[in-house]
């Protein structure tokens, strides 16, 4: 909203953005972000959306003063001109403690202790890539600092990464950076969290974990890779928690460790790695990024028949989903993850089920009604929406507006094709887990690794 | 005799600014005659708040006239970076003055 303001004004057009109390801080971050730190606001104090009607008006009324003032009389009170350190200037000498308390301080750490980032560890990071130090990989809003290799290497050193990754953390930065991944919304209020998928030959050689226990830290790759992204969302594109700005994460949650596929468990089903999914070869060492919002209960299923799993799959994935589809729907693109214990989909596969039908299945059988969809994105603030002018605005296909009955059901999953499905997890049990992404706000990139 | 504890040079672990100069545009003192683009996110009871701000400036301002935010789409959907490209040349075609920008952040 402040973003298209800032264009307005670019283009000889005065503005002024309407920005709710609790969003203030945050609008001060964008607004620095985008160049204009004096972009004009009149503040609606509260909450809309626990407003009534008349709670409304009467607080529009009160915000015109400042919305005439932002049209008609403001004033550019210009950028701060505060110097910033070199990426080679030593900020602070000190010992461990000290320089905890420095980090803690300055709002450089994620709460828990980092390693120092001396100029030797950084070096020792640089190694591993052919890219200068200064090379700037994408700008990263809604701070918009330029991610620079040279970043990259001190976050990951913050993090507890070993030197090797640098070709993975550079493709994770790379992914970040692409505009489809929308690193602006990340610190939106749903709260939800991106996560890393490593696949190819550079998953074993990292060490990184896929079979029981893969989505829990205590493998050092899995985890720390999870950790310098969250550090280096903190950091570079200023997404950060009170007493900082910039992410407005309503209760949103910790990070994702790394996930890695059990590949020749799925080869072995005669499946597509989820590496290959996204356009890759086996060969190719890939790293893919993608939102988590929310995560479905563990899902156990028992059987020794396609069906057997997939209904429960369905009904529980399925169900996890449900809620957060009417979000999906509204922006009619959306890329939930099913991790799949290698025994179940083993007898999946057994039973001559491919990875695509496992997806017509599921986008045929999880449903909700139109009622339910158009109430929860009410919920969320969508205050305008419905299916029927969603289709006929030509977002989404006819099937979510086959009759004005607001009891039809309508698919949780608008296009089949992108439900990730990947191999990993506990092969001595029967268990898989669904992982909900975020709508657009984090949409699936993958990128192939280089030096 | 304690061995005494190492100290660290370290680094700034942020990034070089890549925010864009820039400066606001030129305002009008008066509204009077002036057209007002709304530009919306589609979120937050903004179809409840413009037709409340185009009445309370239709009494103060004579001659002020709206775009209204149907004309330009939502500014947080789906097609954002494709509306934000056309943006500037949307806003001349209507003949906007000013813009709202409404609700969050």
């Amino acid at each position: 909203m402040l973003r298209a303001a800032a264009i307005a004004e670019r283009a000889g057009v005065p503005s002024v953005s309407i920005v709710t109390t609790p969003f203030m801080q945050q609008a001060g971050v964008v607004s620095r972000g985008v160049g204009l730190p004096s972009l004009p606001i009149a503040e609606y104090p509260g909450v809309p959306m626990t407003d009534g009607s008349d709670a409304v008006a009467r607080k529009v009324e009160a915000l015109l003063p400042q919305l005439v003032a932002g049209l008609a009389g403001a004033r550019d009170t210009g950028r701060p001109t505060a110097a910033e350190p070199g990426p080679r200037d030593v900020v602070h000498r000190g010992t461990l403690d000290e320089i905890q308390e420095l980090f803690h301080k300055n709002l450089w750490s994620d709460g828990l202790p980092v390693i120092p980032p001396t100029l030797a560890r950084v070096e020792r990071f640089l190694a591993h890539t052919r890219r200068q130090p200064d090379e700037v990989i994408g700008r990263l809003l809604p701070e918009n600092r330029a991610a620079t290799v040279w970043s990259i290497a001190v976050n990951a050193v913050m993090a507890g990464c070993r030197p090797e990754y640098m070709p993975v953390l550079l493709a994770i930065v790379e992914a970040i950076a692409e505009p489809i991944f929308r690193v602006e919304d990340a610190g939106s209020t749903p709260g939800w969290e991106p996560l890393v998928i490593v696949s190819g030959p550079i998953a074993t050689r990292l060490d990184l974990n896929h079979g029981q226990g893969v989505m829990r830290v205590g493998r050092q790759a899995n985890s720390s890779l999870g950790r310098f992204l969250r550090l280096y969302l903190r950091n570079v594109a200023g997404l950060r928690i009170p007493p900082g700005a910039g992410d407005k994460g309503s209760i949103a949650g910790s990070f994702n460790v790394a996930l890695a596929e059990d590949e020749d468990a799925a080869a072995a089903l005669g499946w597509s790695t989820f590496g290959v999914d996204q356009g890759f070869t086996r060969a190719d060492s890939v790293v893919t990024v993608q939102s988590v919002v929310s995560i479905s209960p563990p899902i156990y299923s028992a059987g020794t028949r396609a069906l057997d799993h997939v209904r429960i799959l369905a009904e529980v994935f399925g169900g996890a989903c449900g809620y957060w589809s009417s979000i999906g729907m509204k922006y009619a693109r959306w890329e939930p993850l099913l991790v799949l214990g290698p025994s179940i989909a083993r007898v999946i596969a057994e039973d001559g089920w491919s990875k695509d039908d496992l997806r017509r299945y599921l986008h045929e059988h999880v449903t909700i009604t139109a009622r339910e969809a158009e109430t929860y994105a009410l919920q969320v603030g969508a205050t305008a929406y419905t299916l029927e002018a969603h289709v006929k605005a030509g977002v989404l296909p006819a099937a979510y507006a086959t009759s004005s009955d607001p009891e039809r059901p309508v698919p949780v999953f608008v296009q089949p094709e992108k439900i990730g499905i990947l191999v990993a997890g506990d092969a001595g049990r029967n268990q898989s887990k669904g992982y909900v992404n975020n709508h657009i706000q984090g949409g699936r990139v993958s990128k192939r690794l280089s030096a | 005799m304690t061995t005494p504890e190492p100290v660290y040079d370290v680094v700034w672990p942020l990034a070089p600014s890549a925010a864009p100069a820039g400066s606001l545009a030129a305002r009008s003192a008066d509204l009077s005659g002036k057209t007002v683009g709304e530009l919306w996110d589609y979120l937050f009871k903004g179809e409840e708040m413009f037709p409340l701000i185009r009445k309370a400036l239709e009494t103060r301002y004579p001659g002020i006239r709206f775009v209204e935010f149907e004309t330009f789409g939502s500014i947080h959907g789906r097609d954002e970076k494709e509306l934000a490209a056309t943006l500037p040349g949307l806003l001349r075609k209507h003949g906007c003055d000013a813009v709202i920008s409404a609700v969050g952040a």
